[in-house]
């Protein structure tokens, strides 16, 4: 059992990819998001549930002053969002194998797409709240709670992955690949609940 | 030749000491991510806030103890109920149970050195500690929250409660969750990922499992009441709708909210007790517990504390086949609860029991836990709930869970873990004494109550008429309050004098089964010269194991002498996997903290933007935190 290896000696790419296959169990870091998460879930299960009691207490959802959600633009944007997991999966099994720079290309393509989507996002957000403002109805309380709670967790996402590119500048150590790791596990959620969210909002238009 | 063979383990137990040591004085109390001494800083923390909520209640009973009584201002009396409450729940038992207990304990029984996130540990505790002072700086502003710790709307909402009262409570228990939240990761990070080798999961101590199954609840639990705080306070202060019927909003939405959150809370309270208890008693009565029923009950209390929220509400005109779904639920909560119940009677029975102090207080748990539990199955039944709701009766059977059931252990574990804490033992004739007069205290307080209850008296009334025969009840209950206290201020005079003065304890002065007991009092902050290997799940009772850790120890198998170093396993099995680094002290939790603090109290005053700022330095300081990588320490 002396022959255990010592993770944080690992700060090299190979090194950290000699980790990466005797590793048994996935890393203590990675728990600690995956249950965050799972109070997060909980979080936007929540609000999703409210929308609803309200809704099912409402005899018109949404209120007559109020236009009906959009579908194609928060359809096109959330597909576009959802795309990046694909780029965060490949950064984190690149930087796994020591290809560090693939890595941080998909990295910096994830990023900026994501940031583009939440620009798009708070200038629709913002444009909303004009039309129909939140201390109108309890429609629009839940509406913008709820959308202004995910873009937070998008937001909160980009600031991880730019903090990613800046510490991987100097190389690759287990602590980051675990930082990686676990922020593309964040980064799936996030996604997930962009459609669930999205779903809830366009639901009257079903 | 034995000195010869020594001599390598006494100098990798100085490396370990050298490598482990942290910097001494105030400042290395507040960079510190030692787990005991953040369960310490938990403990007294707690307390303090313990004896705050205890002169609340003094002063409430003593408002009560006559008819017509003119000690308290309806106001003030109102605020320092809901002081009570939120004080007793949010800042004395989690932060004692979580916090003190599972910080200090976790580590220690799973044979690891320090929790799986030692800097996010310390910010836990720095957040709740700096949301305990944002409540209590309410006091001295003289706008306590003052709508009950429930704060039911509409009487929260800004028309009915005006001041800052509200947003004291609100603010400051969503920042209270935050912390009870990364405790929660923590722990069950810790207990999945840092298992000593051979501890798989149908090893890990009865307490180890309680721990668990509450941060489980706390994870899932904690979401609705923060989210229920957060449509509070923007209705409040951007006038956003979730609660007014005018503009499509329903008061009750905050009730099912409140108590999805506020059932499972009863079973956070609890189960830990029922940790203790199943600590205590296997070592007093020299009996193994029934292993894997005890640990499923504590999972099964967890997971069934959340379908039963609207027993809370079945006088809120919730349909029938609801209110029959909840009662239903409600009762199956009975079957999980006494199967712990005859585990813990029947290890007693069947076992050696030797009456010390800790395992009086378990006794004395047991029995005000099965009063407790019956009437609370009285509440399940509709009719009778709806008969005696809003009365002393649910006063009386709330406090015999919440007091006698979830506080009795703690007290208990006070004593157990007082030798290994300090290294020295109490008194046992004070201790004796302090149970009898807890225990006495805590019946006739809280016993006439049930009395009260179904003759008639409301719940949440600063005074009553003397024409309704109350008085005499309510003087006894006084009584009982003030025997009570004197029961507490003896454990604390005990414990206090005996750190100071008790005979040496040695590492095991109760021979206990965990591995708590398998190093010295109090432990190094290394926890364990050498990571112990288990074979069973009261690994110290096994002595030829503990004698095989020894061996290793001479040999440098297994003492990870090179850094700030432990083990990480695989989730059932505990199969060790890697060594990983384990970053050390750090000024940076605090400084989160701190900005964090600086972040509500902004909210408080509505000063907006200058939040924004503080919300920026939060995350600056959690970056500052996250560049400091453990190697590099």
């Amino acid at each position: 059992m002396s022959a255990l290896p010592h993770s944080g000696d690992a700060t090299t790419p190979p090194a950290v990819t000699r980790i990466e296959h005797t590793r048994l169990a996935r890393p203590n870091g990675w728990w600690g998001m995956a249950i965050f998460v799972a109070t997060e879930a909980t979080l936007f299960g929540t609000l999703i549930g409210t929308y609803y009691y309200l809704r099912f207490n409402n005899a018109h959802w949404p209120p007559p002053d109020v236009p009906e959600p959009k579908l194609t633009l928060p359809l096109v944007l959330t597909g576009i969002l959802v795309a990046t997991s694909l780029p965060m999966q490949l950064a984190v099994s690149a930087a796994g194998r020591g290809r560090l720079v693939t890595a941080r290309v998909a990295l910096l393509v994830a990023v900026v797409v994501q940031a583009g989507y939440l620009g798009m996002q708070l200038h629709l957000f913002v444009h909303d709240v004009h039309e129909f403002p939140p201390s109108r109805s309890s429609y629009s309380s839940i509406y913008f709670t709820m959308l202004g709670g995910h873009h937070l967790h998008v937001g909160i996402g980009v600031l991880l992955n730019v903090w990613l590119l800046l510490r991987t500048a100097t190389g690759l150590t287990t602590y980051r690949m675990n930082a990686l790791r676990a922020t593309a596990f964040y980064w799936h959620f996030v996604n997930i609940l962009a459609l669930c969210v999205v779903g809830t909002q366009l639901s009257p238009r079903a | 030749m034995a000195v010869t063979v020594r001599e390598p383990a006494r100098q990798r137990v100085d490396r370990l000491e050298r490598i482990w040591a942290e910097p001494r004085g105030v400042f290395g109390w507040l960079t510190t991510t030692d787990h005991k001494r953040i369960g310490l800083l938990y403990f007294f923390t707690a307390l303090a806030f313990f004896g705050a909520g205890g002169i609340e209640a003094l002063l409430m009973r003593a408002q009560l103890s006559e008819p017509n009584e003119k000690l308290l201002s309806p106001e003030t009396y109102d605020q320092l109920m809901t002081m009570h409450g939120v004080t007793m729940i949010f800042l004395f038992v989690i932060p004692m149970t979580t916090g003190a207990f599972g910080n200090y304990l976790v580590p220690l029984m799973i044979g690891a050195r320090d929790m799986a996130f030692p800097r996010m540990n310390a910010l836990s505790y720095w957040l709740f500690l700096a949301s305990g002072l944002f409540m209590y700086y309410s006091v001295f502003t003289h706008a306590a929250p003052n709508a009950g710790w429930f704060d039911y709307v509409p009487l929260a909402l800004n028309q009915f409660s005006p001041g800052r009262n509200i947003d004291f409570y609100a603010l400051g228990l969503i920042f209270n969750g935050i912390a009870s939240t990364a405790t929660a990761i923590n722990l069950i990070a810790t207990t999945f990922k840092l298992r000593a080798p051979g501890m798989s999961m149908n090893r890990m101590p009865l307490f180890c499992f309680a721990i668990l199954a509450v941060s489980l609840s706390l994870i899932f639990a904690l979401p609705s009441l923060t989210a229920d705080l957060v449509f509070l306070e923007l209705q409040r202060n951007l006038g956003f709708h979730f609660f007014d019927v005018a503009n499509g909003g329903d008061p009750l939405l905050w009730q099912h909210l409140f108590w999805l959150f506020g059932h499972p809370e009863v079973y956070i309270i609890i189960l830990p007790a029922f940790g203790i208890a199943t600590s205590i008693i296997p070592t007093f009565a020299r009996r193994k517990m029934i292993f894997p029923l005890v640990a499923l009950a504590e999972l099964l209390v967890a997971f069934i504390g959340f379908g039963v929220w609207a027993h809370r509400m079945f006088a809120t005109g919730l349909p029938t086949i609801t209110l029959v779904f909840f009662a239903a639920a409600s009762m199956m909560v009975v079957i999980p609860s006494a199967i712990q119940i005859f585990a813990w009677t029947v290890t007693v029975a069947l076992g050696r029991p030797e009456f010390r102090t800790p395992l009086l207080f378990i006794g004395g748990f047991i029995l005000l836990f099965v009063i407790g539990g019956l009437s609370g199955i009285m509440f399940a039944a509709i009719p009778f709930d709806q008969a005696t709701t809003d009365t002393y009766f649910v006063v009386a059977h709330f406090h015999f869970i919440i007091f006698g059931a979830a506080v009795f252990p703690i007290l208990g574990g006070f004593y157990y873990w007082f030798p290994k804490i300090t290294g020295r033992l109490y008194h046992e004739g004070l201790g004796k004494l302090s149970f009898w007069l807890t225990f006495l205290g805590t019946a006739l307080t809280f016993f006439p109550m049930h009395i009260l209850g179904l003759i008639g008296m409301p719940r949440r009334v600063y005074t009553y008429p003397s024409s309704l025969g109350w008085g005499p009840y309510n003087l006894s209950e006084t009584v009982g309050a003030f025997i009570l206290t004197a029961g507490l201020l003896v454990i604390f005079g005990n414990l206090v004098w005996s750190r100071f003065r008790g005979p040496p304890a040695g590492p095991d002065p109760w021979h206990g089964g965990t591995l708590e007991w398998a190093t010295t009092s109090p432990p190094p902050p290394y926890n364990f010269p050498v990571i112990p290997v288990v074979t069973s799940a009261y690994p110290n009772w096994d002595r030829d194991d503990r004698r095989a850790d020894a061996g290793r120890l001479e040999r440098g198998e297994l003492v990870l002498d090179e850094g700030h170093e432990t083990p990480a396993s695989t989730v059932v099995d505990a199969v060790p996997d890697e060594v990983v680094e384990m970053p050390g002290e750090s000024p940076w939790p605090l400084a989160v903290a701190l900005c964090t603090a600086l972040l509500f109290v902004m909210l408080l005053t509505r000063h907006y933007a200058v939040a924004g700022i503080f919300a920026a330095m939060t995350l600056l300081a959690v970056a500052a935190w996250h560049s400091q990588e453990p190697q590099e320490q």
